[in-house]
């Protein structure tokens, strides 16, 4: 049994990032894994101890602010949750939040979680568009696809990056670098949402998770034609196909 | 200096209206197509002032809607109404509602000499022009149908639209307000037109039957004023209820034309209740959207002096536009198009699989042009989960569309047996498969950009019905 908590679902649920909890669980259950999807709300109870993947999506500015509101309470299990393994997949606004701070165009300073060395400055205009990335998982690399929009560039500390961007701006348009990954902490700038579009990023997931709790992670291979097809359909578009 | 600042200003309207009005003629002539933007960006182009100096003359007011869903129902609808009650109107009918769009209306319907001879102008205004269009028309009356999500890579986010929306009504000293009571973000706008009393307009009664729980979109779990949680006595749709904050007392507004004794079959029937009278309402369309399209209509309607019963004989007898509810036959399967473009939409366009009514053939079309919005996620906030339950009534889903194998993707996490799932990009393909198909009966929904062409194909071959009864929500 893996415990999925998908934390503030309706404050953070811009572009349709709940797909992320529905491809996490869905392969998990194709596979005769059993999951519990945990929704918490602001002010709610929740064990992260007994998490086994975490889900945090990006909000509009007035939701992120009722947000870190909430989540800078819950902290100190926060951090320990995640120095002891726990898988988090936190997308824009809610990669962004992991870091130090975030600096407004008027020059102000709201501050992060500080879970993750990276801090992320306002841009003059938006980066939008569909976006591929490589990454690489167990020594095999990947192209992912998806779609990003956001004003913030992120800069990295020791955070490392999660991929390279192949078409498309990433953290800041600027590196060629795009997420940033901390222990089992993925973070992501892409929308789409992301897992069900790259199911090997999924499984990688799902695996570590399974790992974690000392259970078998080695997974049955699924039929991924349909995602496959779409993610070629992306990367040929955007010049980075095969 | 003065006259011949003005008798330049009447040259280049002149120039702006020949141009426009030769680049449409040729434009329907030569490309065959609808011409609802390129004239008006060139009437610009040639006199950027020659939007204000139309508009100037229509002489008893001018209306427009705006907000998320349903503005082109609702200004079809409102321009309906003026027209049968006797009055001259300009209206953007097409759904062209850029500020070229607009633009294309009033010089179609000027005289060479650049005179136009209208009592009204009810013209439908994106979101993200209405700012820019507004301080070139000067409206009388706004109309606020509701707001939701909706090709966020476009406008940024929706407190972002609701955002210019306001500032730009503030703009507007005197302006008359038409807004929604039941959708908290469009309610909340009631004090951006200095001082004038907003008309309000809603369902009186539990409609929707969706209780007290949140279901699929809500966009408003929080006071749009103070930031605390907002409570529901029920839903109707979306973030459309009855709803109250208690830490500010922001609440749904008691409105002044509010729709009671409602029956949404696959026609809408109700009591309307105004300020001045009741009347009875029967709609040829379905879908408590159309329900508050009409009532939004209706309420700039009686604010320009029509009577509400006349108001109700006229809606009683609207015809859809385009892509909203349209039917058609082809030998003897019944088909029915309807154009999707956000969840909340979406999802209403989706409620039908949940009333089976024998087996049914599905094509969705996904593009992901710049009208679409480029940004597809959306399909995720969208509850096809409803299939779920309800696919074994439908023998495949079509995807089709520029984004054909995501849709596949999307209705694969949603619980559609792959085998259920066919990916054909190309639509005229698609809909050659649609209509070979065995089914009775097919739905199509299709993106902005993909609906044309999906349209053209069914226009070819198929007998277009009239859209009496028909039983799919529509969705503007």
């Amino acid at each position: 049994m893996l415990h999925i908590c998908h934390l503030y679902p309706d404050l953070l649920n811009l572009y349709g990032d709940r797909g992320n909890v529905l491809a996490f669980a869905a392969r998990c259950r194709w596979r005769g894994i059993p999951v519990t999807i945990h929704r918490v709300h602001q002010g709610e109870q929740v064990n992260l101890a007994r998490m086994d993947f975490l889900f945090l999506g990006g909000g509009s500015d007035r939701e992120q602010n009722l947000m870190t509101k909430d989540l800078s309470k819950r902290i100190a299990a926060l951090r320990e949750a995640i120095e002891d393994g726990l898988v988090v997949l936190a997308i824009c606004g809610g990669y962004q939040l992991l870091g130090h701070y975030y600096r407004t165009r008027e020059g102000q300073i709201i501050p992060g979680l500080g879970l993750l060395d990276f801090y992320t400055e306002a841009g003059p205009r938006r980066l939008i568009g569909n976006i591929a990335v490589e990454l690489t998982l167990n020594g095999k690399v990947f192209k992912v696809t998806g779609f990003e929009n956001h004003a913030g560039r992120t800069y990295l500390g020791k955070a490392a990056p999660l991929g390279r961007v192949l078409a498309g701006y990433g953290n800041n348009g600027e590196d060629g670098l795009e997420g940033a990954r901390y222990k089992n902490v993925f973070c992501s700038y892409l929308h789409g949402p992301l897992l069900p579009k790259n199911p090997p990023l999924t499984d990688y997931l799902i695996a570590t998770a399974l790992k974690r709790r000392g259970l078998p992670f080695l997974l049955d291979p699924l039929d991924d034609r349909l995602e496959e097809a779409a993610n070629q359909v992306m990367l040929r578009r955007l010049g980075v196909g095969p | 200096m003065r006259w011949l600042k003005k008798t330049g200003a009447k040259i280049l309207i002149f120039w702006a209206v020949l141009l426009a009005k030769a680049t449409f003629w040729l434009s329907r002539l030569l490309a065959g197509g609808k011409g609802s933007s390129l004239p008006g960006m060139l009437a610009l182009k040639v006199y950027p002032g020659v939007l204000a100096a139309l508009a100037g003359q229509v002489r008893r007011g001018i209306i427009v809607v705006t907000g998320t869903n349903g503005k082109t129902t609702t200004n079809n609808m409102l321009a309906r109404i003026a027209a049968g009650a006797g009055y001259t109107v300009v209206a953007n009918r097409e759904g062209a509602n850029l500020i070229t769009g607009v633009t294309t209306a009033f010089v179609m319907n000027a005289t060479i000499a650049g005179r136009i001879n209208c009592d009204y102008a009810c013209l439908e205004i994106d979101e993200a022009s209405f700012p820019v269009v507004c301080a070139q028309v000067r409206p009388d009356v706004v109309v606020v149908t509701n707001f939701f999500r909706d090709q966020l890579d476009r406008y940024g986010e929706l407190d972002n639209t609701i955002r210019y929306i306001r500032g730009a009504l503030e703009k507007l000293p005197g302006v008359k307000l038409v807004l929604n009571a039941d959708d908290p973000l469009v309610a909340q706008l009631q004090t951006a037109s200095g001082g004038e009393r907003a008309i309000f307009y809603g369902l009186g009664e539990n409609a929707g039957r969706q209780g007290k729980e949140a279901r699929g979109v809500k966009e408003a779990r929080y006071c749009p004023l103070c930031g605390h949680p907002l409570h529901y006595e029920y839903y109707q749709y979306g973030q459309l209820g009855k709803y109250g904050c208690f830490q500010c007392g922001f609440a749904r507004p008691k409105p002044g034309v509010e729709a009671v004794q409602i029956q949404t079959q696959s026609i809408n029937s109700c009591l309307v209740l105004s300020p001045a009278d009741q009347a009875p309402m029967v709609l040829p369309v379905s879908g408590l959207y159309n329900l508050y399209n009409a009532l939004a209509a209706l309420a700039a309607g009686l604010l320009i002096g029509i009577e509400a019963r006349e108001i109700t004989g006229l809606l009683q007898s609207y015809t859809p536009a385009t892509g909203r509810m349209e039917r058609y036959n082809y030998l003897g399967k019944s088909i029915l198009l309807n154009l999707v473009k956000n969840p909340a939409g979406f999802n209403e366009s989706l409620k039908v699989f949940l009333r089976p009514r024998g087996r049914v053939d599905v094509l969705i079309a996904i593009n992901d042009n710049a009208a679409d919005g480029r940004d597809i996620s959306w399909l995720w906030d969208v509850d096809f989960e409803v299939f779920q339950n309800h696919h074994r009534q439908i023998n495949f889903f079509i995807c089709s569309g520029t984004r054909a194998e995501e849709m596949g993707v999307r209705l694969k996490y949603a619980g559609v047996p792959t085998e259920k799932i066919i990916v054909e990009p190309h639509l005229e393909a698609a809909v050659d498969r649609i209509l070979c198909a065995p089914g009775p009966q097919a739905y199509l929904l299709a993106t902005y950009t993909a609906l044309w062409p999906v349209e053209r194909c069914l226009s070819r071959r198929c007998k277009k019905e009239q859209t009496h009864a028909a039983h799919m929500s529509s969705v503007s």
